[in-house]
């Protein structure tokens, strides 16, 4: 018999991994312009399973399922694509302070959103290019530190900053030769990032690549613990690090690449939340990935009510995450103990 | 002491481009024995060091771990018959010294899994092992550097490999903890580890070792037990300053100790 066993399950934790972002999640349904009673939100959405007599009008059924239901989804799904993406990489890079577009994710994003926007395309081409540069930035970044002697993880940091230059140089110069009239403010207002455009069909899109990327992530999540050490140590204690810096790499550029393109630019979610993770859980992987992945969901959803809600109109949810996150970041900073 | 050969490096070539550092390296290390590897700073030491990791690739020679080509194991295996113990720095993440130990049972653990109650287990014995289970749910973070490199050992024993390799691990440590560690050192060597070490300073490979292993300029310039080959002009050569090496004995309580002290020479003016 063992003395000590495996760290006991935190019943405490899991039960609030539950329960907050149910409640959150039925919360963001009552608000909005059109407010829906918790009742009637409650019976129409049992009415898809169950057989309930109609108290509600028509209007209020298609808002829910037709406008709100896709957006709260989406709005978690992007939350935890880009937190999970971040806890990842930033133990991927010893550093955490790191965020999810260090290898140049979003730079390619924005691009390939741009692009697509100077040649008139549709907003499902819009979304498909987007992804496409994602994935392109980041591979180029992957090839060329590859390439670079040394230092494997400084070499993705390097060729990071420096691919995400080049494709913001490229954004700019679309903005430049861009139609001031039509094109231009559309462009500016996708690279706010925002998901009042979100449609039925964005769910499955979001959904289908972001549990592709999040399942190997949790597969081999606690060995992230020990790439924190850096190469060398990992690799002396029995890790094969060039196949567990790729799928840290492969997932989450497939994750911040979902993300940005459904919902454009959304900063500082993914340096923020597994923080705030990371000072409740403690930095092991095995919970913290977790956590960050269903904190980033209830987190994104919070500031995308707040968006809603906030003003007349509707504020863009990029500019919100940065004005909510920054400030709560230099908070978490500050009031830590010790370190 | 046994004879049996732990580790064995034969004519080691290494090269950075053209600029060969390390000129056909050989020497064989044996279960038990606790080597010092000393030399000037780039003499070639921790591009020694490197290769026997399998960090570095050698442009020519090979490196036998148990009799084994390490260049022929897998990355797991290798982990299971040789630890690296790295100088003792600052964590990037506050993981627990219980979370940093069990991180030794790594090449134990598959990639789709974490510790089990076993490698917790093997982690809290190495760690009551060297008298630090105190330690274990404190912060790697707020414990001392000392206390750091003790936490280092025990993730490498629970690693259960025989070969131990060490990069200088009382270079940031106060006198007492310097001993406090090649202490432990020795006392793991006695077992049967086999321990190779860096090291600047000769006055402990006298206190410590079995055997000294002296290179210079990707040469080794001495080898042996240090009480033989260490003399004041091979110390003098190898570092280029003048020194002086004292044979001291001291008699307190009808007990003598033997010392050796060496003392790099000040001349003022020049």
């Amino acid at each position: 018999m063992s003395r000590y066993s495996e760290k006991g399950i935190n019943w405490k934790v899991i039960l609030f991994l539950i329960v907050l972002p149910i409640t959150i999640f039925l919360i963001s349904f009552a608000l909005g312009r059109f407010p829906i009673a918790p009742k009637d939100l409650v019976k129409i959405l049992l009415s898809r399973f169950f057989d309930i007599e109609k108290t509600w009008t028509d209007y209020q059924e298609t808002v829910v399922f037709n406008i709100r239901l896709p957006r709260v989804l989406v709005a978690m799904l992007v939350g935890a694509a880009l937190s999970a993406a971040g806890a990842a990489y930033q133990g991927l890079f010893k550093n955490p302070l790191v965020s999810g577009d260090i290898l140049g994710a979003s730079a390619g994003a924005g691009f390939g959103a741009c692009l697509a926007i100077s040649l008139s395309l549709s907003s499902a081409m819009i979304q498909t290019s987007a992804f496409i540069f994602s994935i392109i930035a980041v591979a180029l970044v992957y090839i060329l530190s590859l390439r670079m002697k040394g230092n494997q993880t400084l070499g993705l940091v390097l060729s990071g900053i420096l691919m995400g230059n080049i494709f913001q140089a490229g954004t700019s110069f679309l903005k430049y030769v861009a139609d001031t009239e039509n094109k231009l403010p559309e462009i500016t207002f996708w690279l706010l990032g925002d998901l009042s455009k979100v449609m039925k069909g964005d769910v499955l899109l979001a959904l289908i690549p972001i549990t592709v990327a999040i399942i190997p992530l949790m597969i081999v999540r606690w060995k992230i613990n020990v790439m924190t050490l850096g190469d060398e140590e990992a690799q002396c204690l029995g890790i094969n690090t060039k196949f567990i810096r790729a799928i840290v790499v492969i997932c989450s550029t497939l994750l911040t690449a979902t993300a940005v393109s459904v919902s454009g630019m959304i900063g500082w979610v993914s340096l923020v939340v597994p923080h705030l993770a990371r000072m409740i859980v403690g930095p092991d992987y095995k919970v913290l990935l977790p956590v960050s992945t269903v904190m980033g969901a209830c987190y994104l959803l919070i500031v995308d009510d707040l968006a809603r809600l906030v003003a007349a109109v509707e504020i863009p949810l990029g500019i919100l995450t940065s004005l909510v996150g920054a400030p709560f970041f230099l908070y978490l900073i500050m009031s830590r103990k010790e370190e | 002491m046994s004879d049996n050969v732990a580790v064995s490096v034969k004519d080691l070539h290494f090269a950075y481009d053209k600029t060969e550092v390390l000129h056909g390296v050989s020497f064989d290390v044996n279960e038990g024995d606790l080597l010092f590897l000393l030399g000037p700073n780039g003499s070639g030491k921790t591009t020694l060091f490197k290769c026997l990791l399998r960090r570095y690739d050698p442009s020519s020679g090979s490196i036998f771990i148990d009799g084994q080509d390490i260049h022929k194991m897998s990355i797991q295996a290798l982990a299971r018959k040789m630890a690296y113990i790295p100088q003792a720095h600052f964590p990037s993440f506050n993981y627990t010294v219980l979370e940093a130990v069990v991180m030794g049972r790594t090449s134990y653990i598959k990639n789709n899994s974490a510790p089990k109650a076993d490698d917790y287990d093997a982690a809290i014995a190495a760690l009551d092992k060297l008298g630090i289970a105190h330690l274990k749910d404190k912060g790697y973070a707020h414990i001392s550097g000392g206390e750091r490199q003790m936490v280092l050992i025990a993730r490498a024993l629970t690693q259960k490999s025989k070969v131990l390799i060490m990069d200088e691990p009382t270079a940031s440590l106060d006198y007492g903890h310097q001993m406090t560690v090649l202490s432990v050192v020795k006392s793991l060597a006695k077992e049967g580890y086999t321990v190779i070490l860096s090291s600047h300073n000769p006055e402990h490979a006298f206190l410590f070792a079995n055997k000294i292993l002296m290179i210079k300029k990707g040469n080794i310039v001495a080898m042996g037990d240090p009480d033989k080959v260490v003399n004041r002009q091979l110390l003098e050569s190898v570092y280029e300053v003048p020194m002086d090496l004292l044979d001291v004995t001291r008699t307190e309580n009808n007990f003598s100790r033997n010392y050796k002290v060496c003392v790099p020479v000040f001349n003022e003016g020049i």
